[in-house]
């Protein structure tokens, strides 16, 4: 079975490889950002399926890590590209 | 079979973004590709079973390096549009490519002339690690066999704000970092904002409390708090702080501080410095990682906002 689930890992990686050449030969910035979604989900997958085939389950505390911090480097992106405001245009 | 298309497949997708790290030209294609590789760093970790390193590559590749270096670069393009015009010549290039060819070679030469089986502490470290009390093997050399160079670790963030607070401006010194953030009540950062930190405070002491005996500890628990913390300032729920505070500057060296105590009360109560006392170590080691865990989480969310920009008061 772990035979299994660690081809599955492996599958999964590929795949994530093959959508990752495709993003970085498109693209604009945004394009880019999606490349690093895809591979925080794909990674958190493949940790997952390590977690249950050998790696013990601290390696699902590494998912649990990667899927908290998914969404943040997503809004630290969002947050360079647009222009810095200048203080005063609080009131 | 399974780890041929497993190790394969990571080894080819490194390559590439390695690849494309180095090789594009725009700054901001390059942290990209570099942010993707501290992810697939930390899953190759898991690969080769070393999950403590794995937590802290996916906490610091995955949330602040990518934040820090995203926001270097959005004050950077002017001097990007600068450094556009002024081409280099084939001959630098050149110089640039043999520079970096030989130090490779070299690398590779000092990899392949390493001893086999290489030398290690591991088996004695196995062995004292029952005096500690603590499970988790890398929580034990960090904070007892080497609680030195750790000590010096927590002390290096803090001289790294120094310098960047170095760089304030006389009129500023004492102000907010950050531009300000314009919250919007319904957006949906505002809702991440809120419905995240719960969870992510909970993880981060989870890992603190799971450090002692399975894979964790301060360091990825303080990145974690230190991400959160970043999310709620960036959806302007709440204002960047006040960098004159004295609690603030407390929480920063609250850590070092509590770690060079317990150091020192080893040269009166046991048989030197960092010598823990019989009998208290696990307790020392987990009174240590409490306090560096909020020293790390507040320095490293002051390292990304940078120097103050502003005064205290609009």
């Amino acid at each position: 079975m772990d035979e299994v689930l660690r081809s599955a890992a492996g599958l999964v990686v590929i795949a994530v490889a093959l959508g990752l050449i495709r993003i970085f030969r498109g693209s604009r910035d945004a394009d880019r950002m999606m490349a690093v979604q895809l591979i925080g989900t794909g990674g958190i997958a493949v940790m997952l399926l390590l977690a249950v085939s050998g790696a013990g389950p601290a390696a699902i505390d590494v998912a649990l890590t990667l899927a908290l911090l998914a969404a943040f480097a997503s809004v630290a992106f969002v947050k360079s590209a647009q222009p810095p405001r200048p203080a005063e245009s609080r009131e | 079979m399974s780890e041929a298309i497993l190790h394969g497949g990571l080894i080819l997708l490194f390559l590439a973004v390695a690849a494309t790290s180095v090789f594009t030209r725009d700054t901001f294609s390059a942290i990209t590709a570099f942010i993707v590789y501290g992810l697939l760093l930390g899953l190759a970790w898991v690969a080769l079973g070393s999950i403590d390193v794995a937590l802290t590559e996916a906490a610091l590749g995955g949330g602040i390096t990518g934040a820090l270096l995203l926001r270097a670069a959005s004050r950077l393009r002017h001097a990007d549009h600068a450094a556009e015009t002024r081409r280099t010549g084939p001959a630098s290039h050149g110089l640039a490519a043999l520079a970096c060819a030989g130090l490779t070679a070299a690398l590779i030469v000092l990899v392949l002339s390493l001893p086999h089986p290489a030398p290690s502490l591991a088996p004695l470290a196995m062995e004292a690690l029952p005096a500690t009390h603590v499970g988790n093997p890398v929580t034990g050399v960090l904070l007892a066999f080497r609680a030195w160079d750790t000590f010096l670790e927590t002390v290096v963030l803090v001289l790294a704000l120094v310098a960047i607070w170095g760089l304030t401006s006389d009129a500023m010194w004492g102000g907010r970092p950050g531009p300000v953030q314009i919250p919007e009540p319904d957006g949906n950062l505002a809702f991440l904002a809120r419905l995240l930190p719960p969870f992510g405070v909970l993880i981060a002491i989870y890992l603190f409390w799971v450090g002692a005996d399975e894979p964790g500890g301060k360091f990825q628990a303080g990145t974690l708090l230190a991400a959160m913390w970043l999310l709620t300032l960036q959806a302007g729920l709440i204002d960047a702080p006040v960098l004159s505070r004295l609690r603030l500057r407390l929480a920063i060296v609250l850590g070092p501080l509590v770690f060079a105590g317990i150091g020192l009360l080893g040269l009166v109560v046991s048989s030197g410095l960092f010598a823990y006392p019989p009998g208290f170590v696990k307790a020392c080691i987990l009174l240590i990682e409490a306090a560096s865990t909020v020293s790390i989480g507040v320095t490293l969310c002051l390292l990304v906002l940078g120097p103050p920009e502003r005064p205290a008061t609009p």
